[in-house]
């Protein structure tokens, strides 16, 4: 899949670039290099219809002189020179911030589990027999399912991050991922769910997510009839429903430039209670084979297993090396330090301030899907919600719609709702009653960060509006 | 190598590919045993720049070269895709194995891919523009920036301040085995600005954007500071702006919001390549009334200076407007080539790519919702006893299959007899589209394309949507 001297070509080509850096002048230097290569199918209509494989990549370059800084990014060194020559010119003119600087080298954890070898011999052939298997195991579950949309993809990218300051780090990453949409098409209606999942070794199995979206599909072809109006109440939400909301507002309100200047919703409240004191949320770059695991940040500073909200107290906020030192400079913190907390989105992104493998957990936790119905008596299951994104991040707010939606009645499902509002505010759902089920998974993406969660009983904040 | 030299070469102005090797190569492709070969490279120069309260935080000039080959063998689509354009010689023979593979594994009873006919064209295009973005300084882009973000910070209740530039000179080469050989180019530039106010414990936030398809004089054409001072007064009214009503009720759309609602509701389905997967709800409903009679729609790449205009689509057909609805009527379905062929309609322009490591999938351009009757909103408004009137949009999302769709308002306004009165905050809207294309009830006459937006459908694509004043006579409310 990957060429034999990926990592030693790669390695070669930062060098060179490092050498232009050096004979330009520049003080301050760091590369982001980065080359991925992989196969993808599409399944559209219940069928394979393309794959394909190739292999992309660039680099990234961050000059620094005198606290002043600029970033450019190439995917050949042909026009290197250039490129840094225009990245020199900005950088002189950039506004300077005191005690900025690139990171020096320090010793950081090696992550285990974020490589699988047995990726590299994968085969087209073996993605299109995985992909058969996804789409008769679909029909298996039942006869009128099919995979209407989604595909298969496997890949490995080599990266590596070498600075003026002696941070010189290099690695391979792999990957495997898969996602359905399962549609039931009969007596002129579609109902439909969509499911994924990934992980950075080989997946040689039918995932328990291909089952879910057959599930959901059916469940929510039984509409019922229910009274119109609003409803403030207790929701399960599922994982896949509860993240992407979760993670339009907590990461934002927890980013150090953001909290400091008033921008986040928890603004000034370190050191005090912001969500229920049953609550803890965590950062793990550390887990094995976790989705945005890492042992060095985008900057390549050495990562840390952090508590961010221990017991609804919030403890601490993330800093990246160019946020904290702005704010210092701003006068918005008397002191700050990077927490290891830079990310980026490929070499074409600058770094910036977030998370990686961030757990929600609470002294209400484990229960089974019975359990938390039980607890919940009458209200809603929400599957999935369309709109995460509009959710507004300084206060916590969000109006969305369902995509997939279950009433349920004394602690048992009656049926499902043809559509419904979701809205409320995150903050003060996470600040009434929490209950987790067990079955923690990880979800959201590689480069934005991820949250491992389970299934979510929300006891208050939350109103459903039936269509 | 199929690639000319290109060291030393302007790749902004220049043929990159060498039109010799590529032919041999995709010859070489249909001596393998594929019907069709295709290969489109993509150079865009591009330039991103974004200041925090009146600061310069980045300015990213970058550059980048992709390209993709596609391949049709025995009714199946192989394809590669890469950076490193040497590579692609190589890749001819393993791609259309790999076209060959997935079509080895199709069930007697399904059809084989195939592409409906399209004019063979060899040409160049090249939209002009009259503000050069090849030409544009550092210095000049600081200053269009800074005025537009000194009118948003000019109060104390704005605690903070982000605006961001972006501007990008796109370069098309597409070479395939019938013969196509078109080279295009056109630029597009965008400037965007989000307020964030607080007073006490409440913090809100109001973004816009201003631009669209061509060089800088897109931005000097708009008010950058009427821009900015409206983000500012937008953000302190979401102050003291009260939560929505929830329920079913009128809305009115400002043409912002409207166009994000045609986009979501309607566009979505009827993208061919979502029809014929199964996950359109307008499946087999061309010709049917599923509109109230008001209710026209296009999808048009050829307005110039809208976000999603382009000259030539990403198989090298020629774009035309698109009538999807006629007075409720759905007319036309947007198309790809395969598409095209396999509901035996005309090929209309709608394959769009993300850039040159992608391949085409069907896509909206700019989208509209033509005029109506009305004049103003006011006439709109007075006969709306309570509803809501919404503008700005926060983004949308649909299901396409469901038919159902989800929109969000930047602000609001509460609807009490027939006066605009209350500003609300966090409004959404959601419905059904085989629904709420009924019971759109009122169009003003003027409609135009609003803001420029993105669309994301696995691959993100700039686009432009808008129309006039419309209201829904039942949304669903958030």
């Amino acid at each position: 899949m990957i060429p034999d001297d990926i990592t030693e070509n790669l390695d070669n080509k930062t060098r060179e670039i490092a050498k232009v850096c050096k004979s330009l002048n520049i003080s301050q230097w760091e590369i982001i290099a980065e080359q991925s290569y992989g196969y993808e199918l599409d399944i559209e209509a219940g069928k394979i219809t393309m794959a394909s494989g190739g292999g992309a990549g660039g680099f990234g370059i961050r000059i620094i002189n005198d606290g002043k800084y600029a970033y450019t990014y190439v995917n050949s060194l042909s026009g290197i020179e250039k490129a840094l020559l225009e990245a020199k010119k900005i950088c002189d003119v950039s506004p300077s911030i005191d005690g900025f600087e690139l990171p020096s080298n320090s010793d950081a954890t090696e992550v285990k589990g974020m490589y699988d070898k047995s990726i590299l011999s994968v085969e087209p052939e073996f993605l299109l027999s995985q992909g058969d298997d996804l789409i008769s195991h679909v029909g298996s579950l039942d006869s009128e399912a099919k995979v209407t949309g989604g595909g298969i993809g496997v890949g490995v990218t080599a990266s590596q991050i070498l600075s003026s300051e002696g941070i010189d780090q290099a690695g391979l990453k792999s990957s495997h991922g898969l996602g359905v949409q399962v549609s039931i098409d009969k007596d002129e209606k579609i109902t439909s769910s969509w499911q994924s999942y990934s992980q950075s070794g080989l997946i040689d199995f039918i995932p328990k997510e291909i089952d879910e979206a057959v599930h959901w599909a059916r469940v929510t072809r039984n509409v019922v009839e229910v009274d119109k109006g609003a409803v403030d109440g207790k929701v399960v939400m599922n994982g896949g429903a509860f993240t992407p909301l979760f993670s339009m507002v907590v990461p934002s309100a927890i980013a150090g430039e953001k909290y400091y200047n008033k921008e986040s919703l928890w603004s000034g409240k370190i050191g005090t209670r912001v969500i229920s004191e049953e609550l803890t949320i965590m950062d793990n770059p550390h887990l094995e084979g976790g989705k945005a695991s890492a042992g060095r940040d985008a900057e390549g500073v050495p990562t840390n297993v952090r508590s961010l909200v221990s017991n609804g107290i919030l403890e601490q906020v993330n800093w990246s090396v160019r946020d904290s030192a702005k704010a210092v400079q701003q006068g918005l913190v008397e002191s700050a330090s990077t927490t290891g907390s830079a990310q980026r989105g490929g070499y074409q992104s600058v770094p910036y301030t977030g998370n990686t493998n961030m757990f929600i957990t609470s002294k209400r936790g484990n229960n089974s899907t019975e359990e938390l119905l039980s607890k919940m008596g009458d209200g809603y299951i929400v599957n999935s919600v369309m709109g995460a994104h509009t959710a507004n991040p300084t206060s916590g707010d969000f109006s969305v719609t369902t995509s997939s939606i279950l009433k349920v009645e004394e602690g048992e499902v009656v049926g499902a709702l043809k559509q419904a509002g979701v809205s409320g505010n995150m903050a003060k759902a996470l600040s009434g009653i929490v209950e987790f089920g067990g079955d923690v998974r990880p979800r959201g993406s590689y480069s934005s960060g991820s949250v491992y969660v389970s299934d979510v009983l929300l006891h208050e904040g939350v109103r459903i509006n039936p269509a | 190598m199929v690639v000319k030299r290109i060291n030393g070469q302007d790749l902004r102005r220049s043929k990159i590919l060498d039109r010799d090797k590529i032919s041999k190569s995709l010859e070489q492709a249909t001596s393998f045993g594929a019907s069709y070969a295709e290969l489109r490279l993509v150079s865009s120069n591009s330039t991103s720049m974004a200041l925090k309260d009146g600061q310069l935080e980045k300015s990213i000039p970058a550059n980048d070269v992709a390209a993709t080959l596609r391949i049709l063998a025995d009714g199946s689509w192989g394809v590669y895709s890469t950076t490193d354009l040497d590579s692609i010689a190589n890749a001819i023979e393993s791609t259309t194995k790999l076209a060959k593979s997935v079509a080895s594994r199709r069930a007697k009873g399904d059809s084989p891919i195939t592409l409906a006919e399209v004019p063979i064209i060899n040409d160049e295009i090249h939209w002009k523009t009259q503000r050069d973005n090849l030409d544009l300084e550092f210095d000049q882009r600081l200053e269009f920036l800074k005025e537009l973000d000194s009118a948003v910070s000019d109060d104390d209740r704005i605690v903070s301040s982000r605006s961001g530039w972006s501007d990008e000179h796109i370069h098309t080469e597409l070479l395939t085995s019938e013969g196509m050989d078109r080279t295009w180019s056109f630029q597009r530039t965008l400037i965007n600005t989000m307020a964030t106010a607080r007073d006490g414990s409440d913090l809100v936030s109001y973004r816009t954007r201003a631009g669209g398809e061509g060089g800088w004089d897109v931005i000097e054409a708009v008010d950058l500071q009427d821009i900015g001072e409206s983000a500012k007064k937008s953000a302190i009214r979401l102050l003291s702006a009260q939560r929505a009503p929830s329920g079913t009720m009128p809305l009115i759309a400002d043409p912002d919001l409207t166009g994000v609602y045609i986009h979501e509701a309607l566009g979505h389905p009827c993208e061919a390549d979502l029809v014929a997967s199964g996950d359109s709800c307008l499946a087999g409903k061309l010709g049917e009334k599923i509109g109230n009679d008001i209710v026209t729609v296009s999808d048009d790449p050829t307005i110039r200076g809208g976000y999603g205009a382009y000259p030539i689509d990403d198989e090298g057909v020629d774009v035309r407007e698109k009538k999807l609805i006629v007075n409720g009527v759905l007319k036309e379905y947007l198309n790809h080539r395969q598409t095209a062929a396999e509901f035996g309609l005309e090929p209309n322009g709608g394959a769009r790519a993300q850039d040159g490591l992608h391949h085409p999938l069907v896509r909206m351009s700019n989208t509209v919702i033509h005029g109506g009757s009305y004049d103003t909103l006011e006439d709109l408004a007075e006969d709306i006893q309570y509803g809501v009137y919404a503008c700005g949009s926060r983004g949308g999302q649909v299901d396409t299959g469901r038919g159902s769709f989800q929109f969000a308002a930047q602000e609001a306004w509460l609807i009490e007899n027939g006066k605009i009165t209350t500003p609300l905050k966090d409004v959404s809207v959601s419905g059904m589209t085989l629904e709420i294309l009924k019971n759109v009830n009122g169009l003003t006459k003027e409609a135009n394309l609003a803001g420029p937006g993105f669309c994301g459908k696995g691959q993100t694509v700039p686009v432009g949507d808008g129309g006039p004043i419309m209201r829904i006579s039942d949304a669903l409310v958030g």
